[in-house]
């Protein structure tokens, strides 16, 4: 540890931290900045940062500097913040102040950093602008904008260092310098979209989100990507019950800072035309909209004492809690234990690399795991719902898309589906029961790591449309239960009760990263 | 006066064969490089050059044997690189050598990669200098064919690599990181320091970066001693030192001096005085980018670091650049600004742009559609660069625009006032792209 003072206050950092960290910690707020980005390669071209420290005959930039003993630093003084003022104005001089038009604005670096370190009277003559190349669609995703651009690097470093793609470099020089796409390619990379994150201006822009809403009209959710099994930290951005964009979270021990272009498109399915916004239920050969309490009539009458649940398959898309009280559940309604499974396993696969994706496109298959449910084979899940007696459940999954041979094998039976969308089992199924999706609900997922993250509701659920788990726990009473948990949090204490691989873990504090048990730490997790 | 007996590194300059090996060797031509290799061993041959207070003659004015101690000790490998990318408006004195003396600068280079420790030495010659990368490479290759270089060179006691790299085109590859950028294959553009060169430079390891004319002094003080080199100059600036001289004096062109000799003696016995008709209004001690010092205060100042640092310059790299009292000077300052703003390499904000800024506003004033306000926003764009970049062109732009302003104003408050250059665009002006 150093002994650093900063701005008057002696604080103690590990040898070795960056001065712009050691700042940010010692004012609570960062220093004026462009170019710095914690996961990225130093550039110093912005020359924002810049400090006094105490025997350097220059200011000198934080972003460069490490911490040494005895170290003192202003952060504040007169002579640091007319640098940044007159910095600033450097960046603002050829600056086309088309904020009005621009996406970024109310979330761009220059703005925030004028209204506190601004010189509020502009000196440059429209004569003597600069002007660039503006609205270049660079990317499937990303649109530049090369008069904004304030020459930062971030976005280029990007594609150096985390892709290690290379599309993106800075051609010609002086103030002639910008951002260009390398001859012959397009900024196409699995992760393109995390340059338009980090590029504090508007001059890298998402093809998908421009001119859809104000940013300043969005609220923001920290939630979980359910894309896939990596389980990115995300923030869902909405109004009004609408999604428009995720972004990603910093979590250094799951995803950086990053997050893929393919999870951002997750939202979209949230708003379909195929979502489900009522309980259907098959009369006269077609299934036609109903109420809840003719769908509970019609529940009675498919599963009971007389007449057992013959099979339950769950998709590794639901959360902890609900594959949890869904096994209970069906365990309740007399489904034999090996009729309980996940499946098919051969669903929600797809292109992998060692970024980020996961080929495993299931964002909680850690979980099923975890509950000591298999995962057969779609060709086995048909031969097990063939043999089976009685009806049919089928949760989140789409095994009459997935599993070949699902749609002869229960043909004839009462399939009772409880999901989001009107999938292909959902339009065979005899009764819908219409749930929450992803970002209209709180719940828990295990990542690839074995890490048990949090993910929260964003948005209001659509229709009629019910929490998961309370439907369950509703069906659970309904089907004369006791121990049924009336609250999500005591609905988390029963899960990590029955759970041998979160033995002594509250699952009501999961610290910021996430949380790996030690029990899967030492892997003992239960078969993963 | 015998102004011969100061020419170290100028003496081949007037022989018509001096650039070829045989003209060298007849002189004593690479007898430092064996009895460096053969007798002294690196340590000594430091130390001689420390000893003899050698001063890096690209601008900076840091000592030689100082930088090459900067080498982490024990570094395995380590490269040596000869900066002759010299491209400052106003110095033309590395080219002379590159030309008429090419061994001397092979020879030095050698000495001093043997010095540092390098296996592997690299001329990195501008772009420009198209002819004198063929001129080198050919000394080089006789250097290569006489046994100094290469496999087997000295009984295989010292087999330098040495490379002749034609740069791009960039004063910005000056810069000893952006130099080294350059040769790598990267854009030419500084990098942030620390780390520094000596420690971690070319593909990562120690590199050492001196200017042509250091390191053709290098022969000579081994062969005659640190003291004797101290026999010339001044304590703090020992040795000679080549000037380019540009503007209508008598004798322009390159001459070499002992440090410390007075301005007015250079400018009357070397340079004979202005030309005809010609009044001296002005002058650049050191290339374009250190402030410009009026007649008087040139003529009270001595051609060293530290008198000339006294009188609020620079000796850089020994452009001077002579101006007559016919020269507009918001004109000339123009041309500069011009310069940087070309050749800022555009990754500091200030630098990128700033020197476009002072480049827009001059031409502004220029045309006649300048405010008073104009001269203020000058200063103020100049205090919002100084100091603040990776590596010093925004100073470099900096200086003369200052010294322009403070020493010249009223001819800047006369196109402030609204008034149109009068004379029309000297050839200078009109060269330059509006």
């Amino acid at each position: 540890m150093v002994k650093v003072t900063i701005d008057g206050t002696e604080l103690e950092f590990a040898a070795g931290t960056s001065l712009f960290d050691a700042c940010r910690a010692a004012r609570g707020e960062a220093l004026p900045h462009f170019c710095y980005h914690p996961d990225l390669s130093v550039a110093g071209v912005c020359r924002l940062c810049q400090v006094e420290v105490e025997g350097m005959p220059k200011l000198t930039i934080a972003c460069n500097t490490t911490v040494r003993e005895g170290m003192v630093v202003h952060t504040r003084s007169e002579k640091v913040r007319r640098a940044a003022q007159q910095i600033l104005e450097m960046h603002l001089i050829n600056h086309p102040v088309d904020c009005p038009i621009c996406d970024q604005a109310g979330e761009c670096g220059l703005q925030d950093q004028y209204m506190t370190y601004g010189l509020y009277e502009s000196e440059v003559g429209q004569s003597d602008k600069v002007h660039k190349a503006k609205v270049q669609v660079i990317g499937p995703r990303v649109v530049l904008d090369k008069e904004r651009c304030v020459l930062c690097s971030r976005c280029v470093r990007f594609c150096d260092e985390v892709t290690r793609t290379g599309e993106l470099g800075i051609f010609n020089r002086g103030d002639r310098a910008e951002i260009g796409v390398a001859p012959g390619l397009q900024l196409d990379n699995a992760y393109s979209l995390n340059t338009v994150d980090i590029c504090p201006v508007g001059a890298l822009t998402s093809l998908d989100f421009r001119f859809k809403k104000r940013v300043w009209l969005l609220r923001s959710t920290p939630t979980l990507c359910h894309g896939c099994a990596t389980g990115c930290n995300v923030r869902v951005d909405h109004e009004a019950g609408t999604v428009y964009r995720l972004k990603p979270r910093r979590n250094a021990a799951v995803n950086g800072a990053w997050m893929c272009d393919e999870g951002r498109d997750t939202y979209r399915p949230l708003h379909a035309d195929s979502r489900l916004r009522e309980p259907l239920l098959r009369r006269d050969g077609a299934l036609r909209p109903a109420t809840w309490p003719e769908a509970w009539s019609a529940l009675a009458a498919a599963v009971g004492v007389a007449a057992p649940l013959g099979a339950a398959v769950v998709s590794p898309r639901q959360t902890l809690e609900e594959i949890a009280l869904f096994a209970h559940l069906a365990a309740a309604l007399g489904a034999p234990t090996a009729g309980v499974s996940g499946g098919p396993r051969e669903a929600d696969r797809g292109e992998g690399d060692d970024l980020l994706r996961s080929a495993d496109r299931a964002p909680n298959r850690g979980s099923l795991a975890w509950l000591g449910l298999a995962e057969p084979t779609g060709a086995d899940l048909a031969a097990r719902a063939r043999e089976a007696r009685g009806a049919v459940l089928v949760y989140g999954a789409d095994p009459a898309a997935d599993a070949p041979g699902w749609r002869e094998a229960v043909a004839g039976r009462t399939v009772i589906h409880l999901g989001t969308h009107l999938s292909a089992t959902a339009e065979a199924a005899d009764i819908v029961i219409p749930l929450s999706a992803w970002a209209e609900k709180d719940g828990l997922l295990v990542n690839r790591q074995g890490r048990v993250q949090a993910s929260r509701r964003a948005i209001a659920r659509p229709g009629l449309a019910l929490e998961d788990w309370r439907f369950l726990a509703d069906w659970l009473a309904a089907a004369g239960a006791t121990d049924v948990p009336s609250s999500l949090p005591d609905l988390r204490r029963w899960v990590a009760g029955r759970v041998p691989a979160l033995a002594g873990v509250d699952l009501a504090v999961l610290p910021p990263e996430g949380l790996i048990p030690d029990a899967v730490a030492a892997g003992s997790g239960g078969e993963r | 006066m015998n102004q011969d007996q100061y020419r170290i590194l100028s003496k081949r300059f007037d022989r018509r064969d001096g650039h070829k090996l045989a003209a060298y060797e007849a002189d004593g031509g690479y007898r430092s490089l064996k009895r460096a290799v053969g007798e002294l061993g690196a340590p000594a041959v430091r130390e001689e050059v420390k000893a003899s207070g050698l001063r890096g003659r690209g601008g900076a004015g840091f000592p030689a044997g100082v930088k090459w101690g900067f080498v982490p000790q024990g570094a395995e490998t380590v490269y040596f690189m000869v900066n002759a990318d010299e491209s400052e408006p106003g110095t033309f004195k590395d080219r002379l050598l590159l030309d008429y003396d090419p061994h001397a600068v092979i020879e030095g280079s050698a000495i001093s990669s043997f010095a540092v420790g390098a296996k592997l030495c690299v001329i990195y010659i501008r772009g420009e200098f198209g002819w004198l990368v063929d001129r080198v490479q050919k000394a080089v290759d006789e250097a290569y064919a006489a046994g100094y270089l290469g496999p087997g060179a000295f009984g295989g006691a010292y087999e330098l690599e040495m490379i002749v790299h034609k740069g791009a085109g960039a004063y910005i590859c000056g810069e000893e990181t952006g130099l080294i950028n350059s040769v790598t294959g990267q854009k030419g553009q500084p990098n942030i320091k620390p780390p520094f060169p000596a420690v971690s430079g070319f593909l990562g390891k120690p590199t050492i970066v001196n200017n042509v004319e250091t390191v053709a002094a290098v022969p000579w003080i081994l062969e005659h001693g640190a003291a004797a080199y101290r026999r010339f100059g001044t304590e703090k600036s020992p040795g000679t030192k080549l000037f380019s001289v540009s503007g209508p004096v008598r004798r322009p062109g390159v001459h070499e001096i002992p440090l410390g000799l007075p301005f007015r003696e250079f400018f009357t016995d070397w340079l004979g005085g202005m030309a005809d008709g010609e009044e001296l209004k002005a002058v650049i001690m050191g290339g374009s980018s250190v402030p410009v010092l009026t007649a008087a205060e040139a003529m009270e100042t001595a051609l060293d670091y530290e008198s000339l640092a006294a009188a609020g310059t620079m000796l850089g790299s020994g452009g001077m650049i002579i101006i007559p009292a016919r020269c507009d000077m918001v004109e000339l300052i123009q041309v500069l600004m011009h310069f940087y703003w070309d050749e800022s390499c555009g990754q500091c904000t200030p630098c990128r742009e700033g020197t476009g800024w002072l480049h827009r506003i001059v031409k502004r004033l220029r045309r006649g559609e300048g405010a008073p306000e104009d001269l203020a926003l000058l200063e103020r764009v100049c205090d919002g660069m100084a100091g603040l970049t990776i590596c010093p062109l925004a100073d470099a732009a900096v200086m003369p625009m200052r010294s322009f302003l403070q020493r010249f104003r009223p001819e800047f408050e006369a196109l402030a006032a609204g008034r149109r250059a009068t004379e029309p665009d000297s050839r200078w002006a009109r060269e330059i792209r509006s």
